[in-house]
């Protein structure tokens, strides 16, 4: 029952951008939002009214894909799920699906990105989603550095050390507020 | 039948309209976006539950385990969602029923979401007696993949509420 709720925003003035050398030329990432912007593709997503809710409904999807199996695997190295299952068991087949899901997320993401980048650019909630992604892939892989240890375990070990245990609680409040931070791009 | 139902609904959706959770969801723009949020968050919490489920009966993951015992261990994180979905829902609905009335897709989402549910059950009720045998049976494996393609319909018309 997600109603669409696209909110194009004004330009945001020239003199907030921040300045970086691309390619010997003076660009800021203000200028390439722009640009982005009115590049041919995202012309034509921002008038197909049904390309764009496609595009928006394969991003859900992507994202339940993503922190719903997330969600599970979390909740299995905390020990609140799937308990007598062994932790390399559970976590091993939903590592793939998550990937599949994140691959989703990202593969409708920046289209929708480029087709609003010069209104999203002035946007604090999606830099604060885009940081927040960027903090579950980094947990994430420290996660796995933990696991590594735990791997070598008797194989069917049914529990995890506690440095594991906290980054899946990371892991787990971390998808929830890049799940409430992207919603929130349409309010702020 | 149908148009007995319809006609009893109106009413309803009027005096859900006027309520005071009506005017207030309808005025308050923040109490809509958290709504949302909530409602998005019980889709993962849900979604990742069914699929889960789904590509374990349809043996893409942990094909030594028996899908009686996944369908019995994630029950209760599925029934969780649910709750948050239905809960979050009504109060999105609140928002603008008389609009949500007259929404085709919304209908649709609606008959899915009951056909979803109605299933569901039938896949936890199948999964105890299979958990007493101590068997799959092949009703359990058609009931879970039926029951992951009917929330995908749910979400896709969900999506579709706010384009027509």
């Amino acid at each position: 029952m997600t109603a669409v709720r696209r909110t194009i925003l004004p330009d945001p003035p020239a003199r907030r951008t921040e300045q970086r050398q691309v390619g010997g030329a003076v660009a800021s990432i203000l200028d390439i939002c722009r640009w982005l912007a009115d590049s041919g593709l995202a012309t034509r997503l921002r008038e197909s009214d049904n390309l764009f809710s496609a595009l928006e409904a394969a991003h859900v999807i992507g994202i339940v894909g993503v922190a719903g199996t997330i969600a599970i695997a979390d909740l299995r190295v905390l020990g609140l799920l799937l308990k007598t299952v062994p932790v390399a068991e559970v976590l091993t087949p939903l590592a793939k699906v998550a990937w599949g899901g994140f691959a989703l997320m990202a593969a409708t993401g920046v289209p929708l990105f480029c087709a609003e980048a010069a209104a999203l650019y002035a946007n604090g909630a999606f830099w604060a989603k885009l940081a927040l992604i960027a903090a579950a892939g980094l947990n994430q892989w420290l996660f796995h550095h933990h696991l590594a240890r735990e791997m070598a375990r008797p194989p069917g070990s049914l529990s995890v050390a506690a440095p594991a245990r906290w980054s899946a609680a990371a892991s787990l409040t971390l998808w929830m507020a890049i799940i409430i931070s992207g919603r929130a791009i349409a309010y702020v | 039948m149908f148009e007995r139902v319809d006609a009893g609904l109106l009413p309803l959706c009027e005096y859900v309209a006027n309520s005071w959770l009506g005017t207030h969801m309808k005025a308050s723009r923040w109490a809509f976006a958290i709504t949302e949020m909530v409602h998005l968050i019980a889709l993962a919490i849900l979604g990742g539950g069914m699929l889960t489920t789904a590509l374990c009966a349809s043996g893409a993951i942990w094909k030594g385990r028996p899908l009686y015992a996944v369908t019995r261990d994630l029950a209760p994180w599925i029934a969780t969602g649910l709750g948050m979905l239905v809960a979050s829902g009504a109060l999105l609905f609140a928002d603008g029923p008389l609009r949500y009335y007259a929404n085709g897709a919304f209908r649709i989402k609606l008959a899915l979401l009951i056909a979803a549910v109605l299933v569901g059950l039938a896949a936890m009720r199948a999964a105890a007696t299979a958990s007493r045998a101590r068997s799959n049976h092949p009703i359990l494996t058609v009931l879970v993949l039926c029951d992951a393609l009917l929330w995908l319909g749910v979400g896709i018309a969900g999506r579709v509420i706010g384009i027509i």
